[in-house]
């Protein structure tokens, strides 16, 4: 298991795995035990400049348009339950080919109609965000959120950026209500 | 401060620092709904499971074993517990407050609800809630103390099951009855509870039948035995009589009474307070306890007001409700004060169930049932020819049978 991060937390991708070329961002929650509708997370990535905005709207990426025109972030598939062990939702980072103007890559969880079934962080068990080395398999580093998130419906877990040379990660875990739009229009969405 | 469904706290904030927060009390209401709610604190370990039905806290089982949680209800409340987290074994690693519905009834009918936190009395923290939180839920957890990092955090949980107790003891790790339809009774039941007193077993099941024909599984209640020890008395505890009484109404203490003992009395023309009967000491207690009853200066005359004096002394402050026996063999002459006496007690929680054996001349007690001059009918009274001379069956169907009439209308009286 790679390094545990604490909210705000962050570490030198480039130097705690060298080898790092190809990275899986891996998402995973525990399915609701109680009954009610199932907690239904979606996974997504903003692709940002400098400023902290998007180039253009296909630098989000997330379940209906899975892969960045540059082909650097993609989307693996929507799980709409979190059933299973292990990362629920994932996106695919290739560093090389992530363009010279993105600055930051930030990797956002939001609850898929939180509003109207009544959902928010709180309530989800477990979740996670870990960064795996795509090639080697092994995870480099890990935030736990469950205690940071509590009655937001979108959070961002964390993200990836260029420092000095280095790819950084950054465990995030701020929260906002609103959900996904609200979070899309932070970052230079038109929605 | 309010708190929001799924919001999580550390408790410490709730509580701001304050220094009596080492003891809170956590209170619980569900209102609006016409079936009942059953509230209950389950300590689990940390596979979130039951792994130890002690730490299930709830009417029938009012305290745990380290004393850590305990029936406490906070004044407007419908139920709480007082919690003393410091005192709670490791191996507990989350406290769950849940409310489960028993009826046909689903939480969105109810109108709303709290789980609130208290200190000294004041409320500083309270996680409202109303149907239009839930679904079809029948049980709910509605909020969870936990472990982290070495504090205790608050979860505002709010999320349940539509399958309601059981569903919920299942969530737990529990084991429920096959048919899960049927609605399933989380006490303890008395068999186990009365398995350190092997000879007592057997009325165990007798006393249960008697229990769920008068609904009274899941009451909680003192237990009060007053014995007759005049002189005319002295062939029955000569005999073992007296003896096979306390054998006989101790399972009834064990069921009901928050500390499975049964308070004991004797008198004749004194008055002897002798110590609680438990299933420690039961076996012999006629010929051991206190010397023995040879020995507790009884066998005279009878003076009933005396020893209904000091009942009612030691019960009057009590906030559970009480159900005394009181068995006399006649030759009741003091009626004036009797009846006095139990009329204005009838405005405290006591039941008293008078048993006439083997005697005559009941005199007051034989009216005791249609006195007036009183709030609710507090006592009941039947005679037996002999104490043996009826089935254990019987015997529990008839102590128990005015008992559920009286809670109910003391209920309605607000006595209890």
């Amino acid at each position: 298991m790679g390094i545990s991060l604490n909210k705000g937390g962050n570490l030198s991708l480039t130097k705690t795995d060298p080898t790092l070329k190809n990275i899986i961002i891996g998402l995973g929650w525990d399915a609701r035990p109680t009954d009610g509708a199932d907690f239904d997370l979606d996974a997504s990535a903003f692709m940002v400049k400098e400023d902290g905005k998007v180039r253009s709207d296909s630098d989000f990426i997330f379940y209906n348009q899975t892969k960045s025109t540059c082909g650097s972030v993609e989307h693996t598939g929507d799980n709409r339950t979190g059933a299973g062990d292990g990362d629920d939702e994932s996106l695919i980072v290739i560093l090389d080919k992530v363009p010279a103007d993105i600055q930051r890559v930030v990797f956002t969880v939001t609850i898929h109609d939180a509003e109207s079934r009544k959902q928010n962080f709180g309530q989800v068990s477990n979740a996670f965000i870990r960064v795996v080395n795509k090639d080697s398999g092994n995870e480099v580093a890990r935030f736990d959120l469950s205690e940071d998130a509590s009655i937001e419906t979108a959070m961002v877990f964390g993200e990836i950026y260029k420092h000095g040379g280095e790819w950084k990660f950054k465990a995030v875990g701020q929260g906002y209500s609103g959900g996904l739009a609200a979070l899309a229009r932070q970052y230079g969405i038109n929605i | 401060m309010n708190i929001l469904k799924g919001q999580r706290v550390a408790l410490t904030s709730l509580f701001q620092n304050q220094p009596q927060a080492d003891c809170f009390q956590i209170g619980l209401c569900v209102s609006g709904n016409k079936d009942v709610v059953d509230f209950a604190c389950f300590g689990l370990d940390s596979q979130q499971k039951l792994s130890d039905d002690a730490y299930m806290t709830f009417f029938n089982q009012p305290k745990t074993p380290c004393g850590a949680i305990e029936l406490s209800t906070p004044a407007g409340d419908t139920l709480g517990f007082a919690c003393q987290l410091a005192k709670l074994p490791t191996k507990i690693d989350k406290l769950v407050f849940t409310a489960a519905i028993d009826g046909a009834t689903s939480m969105r009918q109810i109108q709303n609800g709290h789980l609130r936190f208290l200190l000294a009395g004041q409320e500083v923290a309270r996680f409202a809630f109303s149907g239009a939180d839930f679904q079809d839920e029948k049980a709910v957890m509605l909020g969870e103390l936990y472990r982290k990092d070495g504090t205790w955090r608050f979860s505002a949980v709010g999320q349940g099951f539509n399958g309601g107790m059981a569903a919920l003891v299942q969530h737990f790790g529990g084991e429920v009855a096959e048919d899960v339809t049927a609605p399933v009774t989380t006490k303890l039941s008395l068999e186990k509870k009365l398995a350190s007193a092997p000879k007592l077993i057997d009325l165990a099941k007798k006393a249960t039948v008697s229990l769920e024909k008068y609904q009274l599984q899941e009451t909680v209640a003192r237990v009060g035995l007053v014995l007759d020890a005049s002189g005319s008395m002295m062939n029955q505890y000569r005999t073992g009589k007296v003896q096979e009484v306390i054998n006989r109404l101790l399972p009834l203490a064990v069921h009901f009474d928050d500390d499975a003992a049964l308070d004991v009395w004797a008198f004749s023309s004194n008055t002897i307070a002798l110590p609680p009967a438990t299933l420690n000491n039961y076996a012999d207690f006629i010929d051991s306890t206190e010397g023995g009853w040879r020995n507790w200066g009884m066998m005279s005359i009878n003076n009933e007001p005396k020893v209904i004096k000091q009942v009612i002394e030691l019960y009057q402050k009590t906030l559970l409700p009480v159900l005394v026996i009181f068995i006399s063999d006649g030759g009741v002459s003091r009626n004036k004060e009797i009846k006095d006496l139990l009329t204005s007690a009838a405005c405290l929680p006591i039941f008293w169930q008078f048993v006439g054996i083997g005697g005559r001349n009941y005199g007051v007690l034989e009216q005791l049932d249609t006195m007036a001059g009183r709030v609710v009918d507090n006592c009941g009274f039947f005679a037996l020819d002999d104490l043996n001379s009826v089935s254990e069956q019987e015997l529990y169907d008839r102590l128990l049978n005015e008992f559920p009439l009286w809670l109910k209308a003391a209920k309605q009286k607000h006595i209890i």
